[in-house]
C-alpha cells in the first residue's frame, strides 16, 4: 500500500519537476507582433494598422525595408541593433513607446526578426554599417564652425535659418509614400525621434533618414564637418518649458500665442487633433482602420441609450453636405453652445460642447481657419435617430430609476451618403 | 361592494402604470441642470488653481486644466451619475464604461492624485507614455478607439508636461476601478503565455 502511494506521488511529481526544468519556450514572434505592434503597424507590416490614419508621424511601413534611424550607409538596411534600439528605447515625441521593462531582450529579438520578415530585402541584402571615428569634444569653436557647415549644406532651405522652419524655402515636403511631411523643428531637441545626443544628431546627417527628404550629407561634407554641424544643431535647442521659471513661462506662452496668430491653420489643426475632432468626425471600417478618404468628413455613428443614434457631422468645406455654407459665427456658436443653425440645441454629447465652451477666442478662430482649409468631400449626414418608444422608456427607466449608467457604443462604417466609387 | 372595490383597485393600478409610463416619457433626461448651463460646471471643476503659491506651477496647471477641458477627459473619467458625469464631486475619479465592437467594454480609470486607486503612484513618464501610446506601465494597453490616445498623441511634450502638472494637483478621491474583464486583450501578457510555443504560419485575424 505504502509503496503504491509513493509510486503514485512519484508519477505525479517527476513530470512536474521535468516541466519546471524545461527552458522557457521561445517567444512566439507572430503573436507578440500581433498583440504589441499590429494595431499601428498593421498585421502585414504595411504601416496601415487601425490607428495609422490618426497618428503623426505615421507608423513605419516595414515592407520596403526603409528606416530612418540607422547606423548604416544611406539606402542600406538597418542592423539588428538599430531595430532593437528603436523598439527598446522608443522614438521620442512619437506614439512609438519604449518597450524597456515590458518586453524581455529575447522578446525584442524575436520582434526584430518578425519585423525583418516583412521585407524581402533582408533575405538578399546585408546591412552596410558606416565606419565612424570617436565623438570629438563639442567645443565653442566646433559649434561656430558648425554654423558655417549649416550654411554650406543649405540646411536652412528646409529647416529655416533659425532652425524652426520659419524662413524655409522648401515647404511642400513629401515622404517616399507621397504623404506630406515637415522638416524637424531643430529648436526642440527633446522631440528628435532618434535621440538628442550629439552622436544621434551626427548619425542623421551621416546616414540620412531613408524614406524622408532628409538625405545623407557624407558626399557633400567631411566627417569632421558633420560632427561640427551636430554640435551646432545641438546648441540651437532652446530651454524646455519644464526648466523654465516664473516670467519665462509667461513669456513662452505669450510668444507662442503670437506665433500661432501668424499661422492659424497649423494652430487649428493642432486644436482639432487634440480635442478629438479628427478622431470622432472620421469613419472607420469593420477592422477599425480609418476610411481615410473621409477624414473629417463625418459618418461615424454613436449610440447613447436612451437618447438614440448620432452621426458625426461632415466638417469639410463642402457646400451641400459640409460646413461650406456655414458662417464663421454659426460654426463657433455650434462648437461652444451646441445650438444648431435652426436654433435647436443638441444634447451635451456625443460632441462635448460644454467643454469646448471654454475654448479661447484665438483657438476658436484658428479652428475655424483650419476647417475652412479642408478640401470639400461630399458626405451627407443623416439627422439624429431616436430609438423606438419601448427602448426609449426602458432606457430611461434604467437611467433615472435604477441609476444604471449606459455605455457608449461606436459603430464601424460610414453612416453618410458617401460610397466607394461614387466619386471620381 | 367587494366587486366595486376590486374594480377600483384595477383602475388605480392601471392609472398608476399609465402615469408612470407618461412620467418616464415626459420627464426631461436632465432634471437638475438646464442645457444652457451644462458648460458652467466645467469652468469651476477640479482644484482651485488660484491657491497654488508658486507662479510657475500655477501657470502650468492652468494650461493643463485648459488642455484637460479641451480633451474632454472629464466626460469619460468622471464617475457617471443619473445626471451625466459627476463633475462636481467625482471629477476625474473614473468608472465610465465604453464599448466598441472588436474591443469589448472598458471602464475609465481614476485620474485623481490618490496613491492607491488613482495615478498618484505613476511617474510623469508613465503618464506621458499612456497619453501618447495607450501603453500602461504594467504592460497592459487600452484601445485607442475607446481612450482616444491617438488624438492626444499630437500633444507637444510641453503641453503633456502641463497636463501632468495639473493632474498632480487634483484632489485625491479614493475610488477603486475594477479591471476590465470582458475584453480578452486587456492583459496581452496573459494572452502571450496561453500561446507561448505555438507557431502560427500567419497571425490569426
Amino acid at each position: 500500500m505504502k509503496r503504491s502511494v509513493l509510486l503514485l506521488l512519484a508519477a505525479v511529481w517527476l513530470p512536474v519537476c521535468a516541466a519546471a526544468q524545461t527552458p522557457a519556450p521561445r517567444p512566439n514572434a507572430g503573436m507578440l507582433y500581433w498583440v504589441r505592434c499590429a494595431s499601428c503597424h498593421g498585421i502585414e507590416g504595411k504601416g496601415d494598422g487601425e490607428y495609422a490614419g490618426l497618428l503623426s508621424p505615421r507608423p513605419r511601413d516595414f515592407t520596403t525595408g526603409r528606416y530612418k534611424f540607422r547606423t548604416t550607409e544611406t539606402g542600406s538596411l538597418p542592423t539588428d541593433e538599430d531595430l532593437a534600439r528603436s523598439i527598446t528605447d522608443g522614438l521620442h515625441g512619437s506614439s512609438m513607446p519604449g518597450w524597456r521593462g515590458v518586453l524581455s531582450a529575447e522578446q525584442v529579438q524575436a520582434l526584430v526578426e518578425q519585423v525583418k520578415s516583412f521585407s524581402p530585402r533582408f533575405a538578399s541584402e546585408q546591412p552596410r554599417p558606416i565606419a565612424m571615428g570617436p565623438e570629438p569634444p563639442s567645443t565653442p569653436q566646433a559649434i561656430e564652425a558648425g554654423r558655417g557647415v549649416y550654411e554650406k549644406l543649405k540646411c536652412a532651405a528646409c529647416h529655416g535659418t533659425d532652425g524652426r522652419g520659419a524662413s524655409a524655402i522648401a515647404r511642400d515636403l513629401k515622404d517616399d509614400w507621397g504623404r506630406p511631411t515637415r522638416a524637424t523643428n531643430l529648436d526642440e531637441p527633446w522631440a528628435f525621434r532618434g535621440g538628442s545626443g550629439v552622436r544621434d544628431i551626427f548619425l542623421r546627417f551621416r546616414t540620412g533618414m531613408n524614406g524622408t527628404p532628409m538625405p545623407s550629407f557624407i558626399d557633400a561634407a567631411s566627417e569632421s564637418e558633420l560632427w561640427q554641424l551636430a554640435s551646432y544643431v545641438k546648441s540651437i535647442g532652446r530651454k524646455p518649458l519644464w526648466e523654465m521659471k516664473g516670467d519665462e513661462v509667461a513669456a513662452f506662452y505669450r510668444a507662442r500665442d503670437e506665433e500661432d496668430r501668424k499661422d492659424p491653420v497649423k494652430r487649428g489643426e493642432y486644436i482639432a487633433n487634440i480635442s478629438g475632432c479628427v478622431q470622432c468626425h472620421s469613419p472607420y471600417r469593420e477592422d477599425n482602420t480609418m476610411i481615410e478618404e473621409l477624414k473629417l468628413a463625418g459618418g461615424q455613428r454613436f449610440r447613447i441609450t436612451p437618447f438614440g443614434d448620432f452621426v458625426a457631422y461632415n466638417l469639410t468645406s463642402d457646400k451641400e453636405t459640409g460646413l461650406g455654407d456655414w458662417t464663421d459665427e454659426q460654426i463657433k456658436t455650434f462648437v461652444t453652445t451646441g445650438v444648431r443653425r435652426d436654433g435647436s440645441r443638441m444634447l451635451p454629447f456625443p460632441m462635448p460642447w460644454p467643454n469646448f465652451a471654454h475654448m479661447s477666442a484665438s483657438d476658436l478662430d484658428a479652428l475655424v481657419a483650419f476647417l475652412r482649409s479642408l478640401p470639400p468631400v461630399s458626405n451627407r449626414i443623416p439627422p439624429p435617430q431616436a430609438p423606438n418608444i419601448f427602448s426609449y422608456l426602458a432606457g430611461k427607466f434604467r437611467m433615472l430609476i435604477l441609476h444604471e449608467d449606459q455605455p457608449l457604443y461606436m459603430f464601424p462604417g460610414n453612416a453618410g451618403s458617401w460610397t466607394d466609387g461614387a466619386r471620381p | 361592494m367587494k366587486r366595486i372595490l376590486a374594480w377600483l383597485g384595477v383602475v388605480v393600478v392601471v392609472l398608476a402604470a399609465a402615469g408612470f409610463v407618461a412620467f418616464l416619457y415626459f420627464i426631461p433626461p436632465f432634471t437638475l441642470v438646464k442645457p444652457e448651463e451644462f458648460s458652467r460646471p466645467m469652468g469651476t471643476a477640479g482644484p482651485d488653481l488660484t491657491k497654488i503659491s508658486d507662479p510657475t506651477e500655477r501657470m502650468l496647471a492652468e494650461r493643463g486644466h485648459y488642455l484637460v477641458t479641451l480633451g474632454s477627459c472629464s466626460d469619460c473619467h468622471s464617475t457617471p451619475g443619473p445626471q451625466g458625469p459627476r463633475i462636481g464631486d467625482m471629477y476625474l475619479a473614473g468608472g465610465f464604461k465604453a464599448t466598441r465592437k472588436g474591443h469589448g467594454t472598458y471602464v475609465s480609470s481614476n485620474l485623481t492624485s490618490d496613491q492607491a486607486t488613482g495615478i498618484g503612484s505613476w511617474t510623469d513618464e508613465d503618464l506621458k507614455r499612456v497619453l501618447r501610446s495607450g501603453q500602461s506601465p504594467d504592460g497592459t494597453s487600452v484601445p485607442g478607439h475607446l481612450m482616444p490616445w491617438p488624438a492626444y498623441s499630437h500633444l507637444t511634450d510641453e503641453d503633456l508636461h502641463a497636463i501632468v502638472v495639473y493632474l498632480r494637483r487634483t484632489a485625491p478621491i479614493v475610488h477603486a476601478i475594477p479591471k476590465a474583464t470582458e475584453a480578452s486583450f486587456t492583459d496581452p501578457t496573459a494572452y502571450e503565455e496561453d500561446y507561448a510555443g505555438v507557431d502560427y504560419a500567419a497571425p490569426p485575424k
